[in-house]
This record gives C-alpha cells, sequence and structure tokens, in this order.
C-alpha cells in the first residue's frame, strides 16, 4: 500500500461524515473487514458520493487508475430450459415451444469461425438446462471450439448448468468438471448465482441448484485450480439482509479458495418475463451495489460493471465507484436483451478505450486470467 | 548495482539493443540458445529471447511495446530445396532457432499436410549447415544471413512468417523481452524506451538493404495484434506438445497509485465552501480533480444552498412552432429549409391541442422554441403569446436569443424593443438554450452563423434588466477545451454579478447521430465532472438542474448526489434532441420514482424554481425502497 493513498480528500471525509459512514471511512483506511451491520448501512446510505467516495479510495489503494477490458464472444448454444425462473426472459422450457433452439455444434461452432481473425480472447459460454442434448454435446462444443481457435479461453457453464448435468448424466461435480476441462474449459462465469437466501431463491429460480449447492460447485472449482467469477442478481423481490448475506458468502468461500476473480452485480430487468410489476433496480440503485460490493469483498480482486445490462452511460461513471472492469465488447448478448436491455451489443475495442480515458483511468486490454494483453 | 541485459546479436535486435544506455545497463549479445540459458538461469535480469523461450513453463514476464515479428514475408526465415514441397522427403530443421522450428513444425502438421508426403521425415540437428543439407528432396530449414544469400540451385524458398500469416492472418512475433517476475519498473521502463527510441531512429541509422530489412519485412510493434499471433502459436505449440505452456504473461503496466494533489484539496474545500473560484483554479479543478472528489465537493455545496431532501422538477411541454430556419446548424438534426417537405408551423388548432394537453396533466409551463423563420415578424409572435395567455393558465418560457435577434432583424426593431413588446404580450422567462460553448473560437466551428458569445450575453443581459429571469445552459462534447468550459461558467458568472436573473445552470452533452459536428469529450464522466465543477464555480447560481433526456435516468440520479438539485423536466414532447437519436424518455410517474429511488423527495416547481406543489405520483408499492 502506498502511504500517499492512505488519506482521503478533505471534502470526502466531510461527505463523509455528512452522511454519518465516518466510521467506516476510518475501518476502510485501516483496512479492516466491514461487518453485515457495516453492509447494512452502506446499502441504505442514499448519498452515493459518499459511498462511492470510499470505494473510490478502496479501487485505487488496489488498482490505481488501471481499468481493464477484454473483448469476448456470447455463446448461448441453447435457451431450452427445465428451470422455470421467474425473472427469465430467455429460456424456453421445451424444444419445439415457440423461439426455442438449440444449435447444432457446428452453428455453435459457425459464430467462432465467423470471428475469422478478429481478435477475441475469451468465448462465453452459458446455456439452459437443456434435457434433450447428452453429456458429450458440451464436451464436443468445447473441443470444436478449441479445433477452430486453440488460442481462445472458453470461460463456460454456471454452477447451475455443472450441478443439472451432475445430477442428469449421474455424474460427480467434479467428474463433470474435469471432462468438460479435458474437452477445453478454462474458467467458469459467475452466473447462477442471483440471490443465495432460500426465501428469495425459493421465489425466484426453485428448480436451481440451492445456495451450497452453487457454492460448492465453485469450491470443487477452485480446488482443481480453476479460476471463476461469482454475480448477484439484485433489484427484483430481495430484501437488503439478502443482498449483504450473499455479499458475506461469497466473501467467505473466497477467504477459504481465493478462486474468484471477479464479481459482477446484475440488475434485474423486468420485459418479457413475469416480474413485469417490478420496475427493477435504478440506476443509483446500481452503482450503490456496485460501491458496496467493492467495499464488503475485500478479498475479490475485481469489481465489473457489466455494460449491456448498466449501459453504457453508467458503466462509464461507475469507474467512480469502485469498478475497475467493463468486461468486453460483447458480441450478441442475448439474455439481457430478451429481457429488454436497450443498450448496443456490441462496442468497438476504440469505444471502450475512449470511454475509459474520458473517466480519466488508463484502460488495459486483458485476457481471461487478468492477464495484460495490450495496454490500449 | 548495474543490471545485465541479454540480447542476440543479430541484426534486427539492433533497433531494440542500441539505444540502451550502456552506463546502465551492462548488455551481453550471444547465440539465442545461450541467451535464452542465462535467463533461464538467472544471470542476466532481462533478455531479449526466441518466444520458444517463454514457452517452456518457468515463470516469466514478456515486457509490452516491441517485440521482433513479421507480418508477412520476413525474407530471413525460410525453408529451402530444390524440388516443391510434393517431393520432399526430408526436412532439416536447424536446432540453433527452436521458435523457427517449432513454427516449421506446425506448418507441416497444418496448412502443408495436405501437400507433403505421408512419409516424410522430419529432423532436428544441432547446429545448422542448412544450405548444404537441402538437396535433392531433403528441405531445409535456413534462418538469418543465410537465408539472405542463397545458391540459385535452392529455388523453392517457403517464408515462415509469410505462410504463417496466410494460415492465421495474424503477424509472428520471433522475439521478445523476457525477464523474471519481479524485475525493476524502472529497468522495464528504460528498456521499452530504448526500444522506442531505436525504432524511430530506424530511418536515421540504417541504409540501403539493411534498412530496407529492418522497415519492409520486420515488425517491431508488439501490439494487440502481434500478441494474438503470439497466444495462437503458443496454443498451437502447446497442443502439437511442443510447448509447455500457452499462457503468454506480459508485465502489467505500472500501478500509479494515484497521488493527490495537496493544494487541490484547498480548491475543493474552496469551491465546497462556496467561495470564489478564479479562472485558473476553476480549470484546475475540471482537469486534475477526480470525479469522486469534485462529487463530494459539489454535494457538500448543493446541501448547503439547498438543505433537505426536496428535488424538483418541472412539467413543461416543448413546443417547435416551426422547423424552418435561415440557420444551418452543423450540430442541429431539427431544422429544414423554408421549401423542404417536411418544413411546417403549426396551426393555432395543432397548438390549442397541445396546450389542451399539458394542462390536462399538470403542466404550468409551455417552452415555446423554433426555427428562425425568415417571414414571421413581431406581430406573428405578440398575437400567438396574447392568444395563448388568454386561453390557457400557463407561463411561457419561450424563445432563445437566436430567435429574439432574428425576429428584430426581420422586424427592423432593436433588441430592447424586441423583449420589452414580447414581455408586453405575455413572455415569462427565456430558456437558456443555444449558449452551446460561450466561447467564439468553438461557436465559429460549431454554428458560425449563431449570434456570438458577446450577443448571447447581451441578450440575457438586456432580458434580465427588463425583469425577465432566465436559465443558462452549456452544451459540452464538441472538441472544446477544459478552458472553453470554464471561461464559459466564468462569463455565466459574471453577467450573474451583474444582474442576477439567472435561476439556473444547466449542463448537457451535444447528441451527435444525425449531425456533422464530430464528438469528442462527450461522455458520461465528461457530464458529471462539469456538472460537479459548474456547481462549484457558479457560487451566484442557485440551481443546477440535472439532464436526464441527456445522460438517461441513472446518471442524472448520480448528478442529483454530485451537484444538482434539480431533475429538470417532465417534456411531453421533445423534438429537438430526439431527432438526434436521444433515447431517453420518461413519464411523470417516472420521473417520480427516480427521484424517490435517488433518496429525495420530488416536488413540482414553475420557471422560477418557485415550489409549486407535492408530487403527482405516490411510488409503485413494489418498488424496493433501498434509499
Amino acid at each position: 500500500m502506498n502511504t500517499e493513498m492512505t488519506t482521503f480528500s478533505h471534502v470526502a471525509r466531510d461527505a463523509l461524515a455528512a452522511a454519518d459512514l465516518g466510521d467506516l471511512r476510518d475501518k476502510v483506511l485501516l483496512g479492516q473487514r466491514l461487518s453485515f451491520e457495516d453492509g447494512m448501512r452502506l446499502f441504505e446510505c442514499r448519498d452515493i458520493a459518499a459511498v462511492g467516495a470510499l470505494a473510490n479510495h478502496v479501487r485505487e489503494r488496489l488498482h490505481g487508475d488501471l481499468t481493464y477490458f477484454n473483448r469476448n464472444l456470447h455463446v448461448n448454444a441453447t435457451n431450452v430450459c427445465e428451470a422455470n425462473c421467474i425473472f427469465c426472459s430467455f429460456a424456453r422450457l421445451k424444444t419445439g415451444d415457440k423461439d426455442a433452439y438449440t444449435m447444432t455444434i457446428d452453428q455453435a461452432v459457425g459464430r467462432v469461425r465467423a470471428l475469422k481473425d478478429e481478435l477475441v480472447t475469451e468465448v462465453h459460454i452459458v446455456n439452459g438446462l437443456n434435457p434433450d442434448v447428452p453429456f458429450s454435446y458440451y464436451t464436443d462444443l468445447l473441443r470444436a471450439i478449441k479445433e477452430e481457435r486453440p488460442d481462445i479461453h472458453i470461460k463456460g457453464f454456471t454452477a447451475v448448468e455443472i450441478a443439472y448435468y451432475a445430477e442428469k448424466y449421474d455424474m460427480t461435480v467434479r467428474g463433470v468438471l474435469e471432462a468438460l476441462v479435458e474437452a477445453g474449459l478454462g474458467s467458469l462465469p459467475g452466473g447462477g448465482a442471483e440471490i443465495f437466501a432460500t426465501r428469495a431463491r425459493k421465489k425466484l429460480c426453485a428448480d436451481k441448484v440451492d445456495a451450497d449447492g452453487w457454492l460448492g460447485v465453485h469450491r470443487i472449482a477452485h480446488q482443481m485450480g480453476l479460476r471463476s467469477n461469482c454475480t448477484m442478481l439484485f433489484g427484483h423481490i430481495e430484501k437488503t439482509e439478502e443482498r449483504v448475506d450473499h455479499l458475506l458468502r461469497l466473501r467467505g468461500l473466497q477467504d477459504e479458495t481465493r478462486g474468484f476473480q471477479t464479481f459482477i452485480p446484475l440488475a434485474f430487468h423486468n420485459e418479457n418475463n413475469r416480474l413485469q410489476r417490478l420496475p427493477g433496480p435504478t440506476g443509483h440503485d446500481s452503482l450503490r451495489t456496485l460501491a458496496v460490493a467493492r467495499l464488503m469483498l475485500d478479498n475479490i480482486p475485481h469489481i465489473k460493471a457489466y455494460w449491456p445490462m448498466l449501459g453504457v452511460k453508467l458503466a462509464q461513471i461507475s469507474l467512480s465507484f469502485g469498478v475497475n472492469d467493463l468486461d468486453g465488447t460483447v458480441r450478441e448478448e442475448r439474455i439481457y436483451h430478451m429481457a429488454g436491455a436497450k443498450t448496443p451489443q456490441e462496442l468497438t475495442r476504440a469505444d471502450l478505450v475512449e470511454l475509459i480515458r474520458r473517466a480519466g483511468r488508463i484502460p488495459v486490454e486483458r485476457d481471461t486470467h487478468y492477464n495484460v494483453i495490450c495496454e490500449a | 548495482m548495474r543490471k545485465t541485459i541479454a540480447s542476440v546479436g543479430y541484426l534486427n535486435a539492433w533497433p531494440l539493443t542500441s539505444k540502451i544506455d550502456r552506463s546502465q545497463f551492462r548488455l551481453i549479445a550471444d547465440h539465442p540458445s545461450a541467451v535464452a540459458r542465462m535467463l533461464e538461469d538467472g544471470v542476466v535480469d532481462l533478455a531479449l529471447v526466441p518466444v520458444a523461450s517463454v514457452l517452456g513453463g518457468k515463470d516469466l514476464r514478456v515486457l509490452p511495446g516491441y517485440a521482433i515479428g513479421a507480418d508477412g514475408p520476413v525474407h530471413s526465415v525460410l525453408v529451402v530445396a530444390e524440388t516443391p514441397m510434393e517431393q520432399w522427403t526430408e526436412l532439416v530443421l536447424d536446432g540453433s532457432s527452436r521458435t523457427s522450428a517449432m513454427l516449421a513444425k506446425l506448418l507441416v502438421a497444418g496448412p502443408w499436410k495436405a501437400h507433403l508426403r505421408d512419409d516424410l521425415v522430419v529432423r532436428e540437428v544441432e547446429a545448422g549447415t542448412g544450405v548444404h543439407t537441402a538437396r535433392g528432396t531433403v528441405a531445409s530449414l535456413v534462418i538469418g544471413d543465410a537465408a539472405r544469400d542463397l545458391p540459385e540451385r535452392l529455388s523453392v524458398r517457403v517464408d515462415l512468417a509469410e505462410a504463417w500469416k496466410a494460415w492465421t492472418g495474424l503477424p509472428f512475433v520471433f522475439a521478445v523481452w523476457a525477464g523474471r517476475p519481479d524485475l525493476d519498473i524502472d529497468v522495464r521502463g528504460s528498456v521499452r524506451e530504448a526500444g522506442r527510441q531505436g525504432v524511430d531512429a530506424i530511418d536515421a541509422d540504417y541504409v540501403g538493404e539493411e534498412h530496407r530489412y529492418l522497415t519492409q519485412n520486420l515488425r517491431y510493434t508488439f501490439d494487440d495484434r502481434a500478441m494474438m499471433g503470439l497466444r495462437r502459436f503458443a496454443a498451437l505449440a502447446r497442443k502439437a506438445g511442443l510447448a509447455k505452456t500457452d499462457e503468454i504473461k506480459l508485465y502489467g503496466p505500472p500501478l500509479k497509485l494515484v497521488k493527490r494533489a495537496t493544494d487541490l484539496d484547498t480548491l475543493l474545500d474552496k469551491g465546497a465552501k462556496g467561495e470564489r473560484l478564479t479562472f485558473d483554479e476553476g480549470v484546475r479543478l475540471q482537469k486534475e480533480a477526480t470525479i469522486s472528489d469534485l462529487g463530494a465537493a459539489a454535494d457538500l455545496r448543493r446541501q448547503d444552498l439547498h438543505p433537505g431532501d426536496d428535488v424538483t422538477y418541472i412539467i413543461s411541454r416543448n413546443v417547435n412552432y416551426t422547423n424552418v430556419c435561415v440557420v444551418a446548424c452543423k450540430f442541429c438534426a431539427f431544422y429544414r429549409p423554408k421549401k423542404h417537405g417536411e418544413a411546417y408551423v403549426l396551426s393555432r388548432d395543432q397548438m390549442a391541442a397541445k396546450f389542451d394537453e399539458l394542462v390536462a396533466c399538470g403542466g404550468i409551463e409551455v417552452l415555446l422554441q423554433g426555427g428562425l423563420h425568415p417571414e414571421l415578424k413581431i406581430e406573428w409572435y405578440e398575437d400567438l403569446f396574447k392568444w395563448i395567455k388568454a386561453g390557457w393558465p400557463l407561463a411561457l418560457h419561450a424563445l432563445s436569443p437566436e430567435e429574439i435577434y432574428h425576429i428584430g432583424t426581420v422586424s427592423n426593431l432593436d433588441l430592447r424593443t424586441v423583449i420589452a413588446r414580447l414581455i408586453a404580450a405575455g413572455m415569462d422567462s427565456i430558456p437558456g438554450g443555444g449558449a452551446e460553448i460561450l466561447d467564439d473560437e468553438i461557436r465559429k466551428k460549431i454554428a458560425p452563423l449563431k449570434s456570438s458569445t458577446d450577443e448571447w450575453l447581451e441578450c440575457m443581459r438586456q432580458a434580465h434588466k427588463l425583469g425577465l429571469r432566465s436559465s443558462s445552459t452549456m452544451m459540452m462534447g464538441v472538441g472544446e477545451t477544459a478552458e472553453h468550459r470554464v471561461k464559459h461558467l466564468l462569463r455565466l458568472r459574471d453577467l450573474q454579478d451583474e444582474t442576477g436573473g439567472f435561476t439556473a445552470f444547466i449542463c448537457w452533452t451535444f447528441v451527435p447521430d444525425n449531425t456533422y459536428v464530430k464528438p469528442s469529450g462527450n461522455t458520461a464522466a465528461d457530464y458529471l465532472r462539469t456538472n460537479a465543477v459548474s456547481r462549484l464555480f457558479l457560487d451566484n447560481i442557485k440551481n443546477v438542474q440535472a439532464s436526464w433526456v441527456t445522460q438517461g435516468p441513472g446518471v442524472a440520479q448520480a448528478a442529483l448526489h454530485m451537484g444538482a438539485n434539480d431533475y429538470g423536466s417532465v417534456m411531453l414532447e421533445e423534438n429537438v434532441v430526439s431527432a438526434a437519436g436521444s433515447t431517453f424518455a420518461m413519464t411523470i410517474d417516472e420521473v417520480e420514482r427516480h427521484i424517490r429511488a435517488a433518496g429525495f423527495v420530488p416536488v413540482r416547481r414553475n420557471m422560477r424554481y418557485d415550489h409549486v406543489g407535492g408530487a403527482l405520483t405516490v411510488g409503485r408499492v413494489n418498488e424496493i425502497r433501498l434509499a
């Protein structure tokens, strides 16, 4: 830690005092871990300039001005999904339902092939829980992608998918992971965590693996040397204490394994699903959630603002609210756009670099493991 | 202690090594394999090594910036033979260049496979006498000087970098700077800088054949494409069992911890307390302070000026009475020439319908703006205003300085008379639009036909002196500098000292679609920064309005916590910005929900910023109320 960073500006100090967060400023300065109650207070504080300043301090202590992005391709090979989650606009319950699709291996790989010599370093694969394909569908898919682009990193399959395969194909979680790694899997995305608390999880996604199951898959993955990300779906029916509880459970596993690279809070979108009565979180709540995550998750290195969800403008200003990663130039994102996200589906590398620079930060292109590809 | 750096001694390495300061570093030149060994054994701190050396599984880092590569034919790495590829029975690979040998093997197993005999033998030899072994159906890898002076009998010459490019579309990287993970950042910086100098000086330092080779065949830039080429090579080599790892680890960029200039603290404190900032101080804040600090300071200032939880907004309707305009501003997507098929002037009936709707949903003000119509004289406006005031309980927030000047020209009247007559006819206030950037350097560039800075200010001065109030605005993101922005604020502040007539300040960003001005600096970060600076700098203007129309509701919520105290208007109609592609639109219900969700209480106001009543809606029952 750098001594110049051990103080806040006077105005940040005064703003924190005015927001009644002076004691948390001291804790953050001393590098002390924040408690459940601290998390509650931060979520309940309306003064996001103050909460943001606190998170920004931690962000700059960890990363200075460095701001990461990558270039990736999203492939959602099937939207057929047995799970009936009420917030989902993407899934179709059965093969043959309207708009249900399952790509052939060749179609899915065609997406990768279509990249030609584009400088994409990662494929992000998330699928529905499709009862109509054999396990080999997934291993074949991984092998075919690696055959097409051997240098591409495959980040794929949420813990929910892994747990589903283990049950459906009568394998152990470790067995599933080993088979996928053998076929080319490089890391796990953080999806499917939604909200851990049983009350909310049962209402939202009773068919999904429960909190212990989700964490268990990541624990095993980490023990095998895989890295993964973690998420939280917020702004629907969850209570504030359930958000804090969620963050603390992630922090707990991270203390044990150190395998999480990045936390990505995901804002609920309400179109084309069964929660249309809920308006979804406003930008204020999204910024605050990113900032609180930065403060609570003291052992997770990176906080990512997923711009297809937040919008480019909010994602850019989140770089002053604890965020140090803007995700990638995402191509053909389907899940959020089917839920009504109005954001463009792709930003060019030049767009991202400019956004980061205008925010006063230093853009760095990374690969999945945060190795530097290029200083932009 | 002087650090030791090793490098291959070939010509192609010179641009990267020749400018290294010999008084600072000890430099060793040797064969590639020897250099690689020195690095592995820890004898040297940093070495320019063939890429094969960084794929051996040792924990090494690669220096970004410069490498030796080729994006097409390199001419110095060839497989040569007397006979075509289809006839080769043996391929001899020179062990002195492991990287080139690996590349040859990948090509043999990859794109060449279809052309080669199935029984081709690939043989690796210790060190090369490649030219001599290539005879008959025996092909041989030849590298370096030998490749540039081949006997005529070796008529088949396959350039490996060219073959790689044809296969992958990517550059090939032959050699990189690599070192231990903990190498001093200063060493990394010096060597990288020496590379920059050396590459920049190629034209001055080399002539003839050497110059041609270094500039046309080699590529020293280690950019994202080169990195991708290297990663592809590593992945293929790993898959073929030729490399132990395919993970290329670059030295990260320096983690420069943010160093806070302590005198900025003084300026932020001054601003937060409402003390007057000078132009230079404003520029420093605009340029140097973090958004986080500016936001905190502006929030403190806002809390002083507007204690409590109220955030105001106004229900208004933007009625664009005509789109005919004699001025063609480059940033405007709205105007049409008079003869254009889409040109219009609204009829009284059309306007009446709009006013009825506005009053029906709680509106108390109409924003009346239009283009500069060549034939509408002051009488037309006077009649219109009187008619509106007689028919509806609406305040008239009307006409930009451009329109007022234009009415004066068309009607042959001076500025003061025009304003006085319009006030007499019912005009209540003037919107502050059209200020753009109050600096003639910028105005001439983006709107050469509009009023000058002085004219704009003079119109506001006269209006204020005749008792009108107006808002003030800034449109940023048209290539202006921090100085331009602060100069703009300074001009508004000076006039406010004189007249006290500005009710509020609103900044927004240029929305570029369908217009001819190239945007620059029109991002949300520019907006938040300038919004906060304006709150600090404009110590004599009471209200700062957030612009959700251009920034979206979320960024505008953040602006409420970083200087703004007003959430703008619910516009029942907004033609100008939407013509340029802004997609944000909200209902009264949504505006109030966003104000509440940001932790405030929505209160309606009039254009003088007097509170005129509580919220019109109650928050939705199901809304998550965390604030």
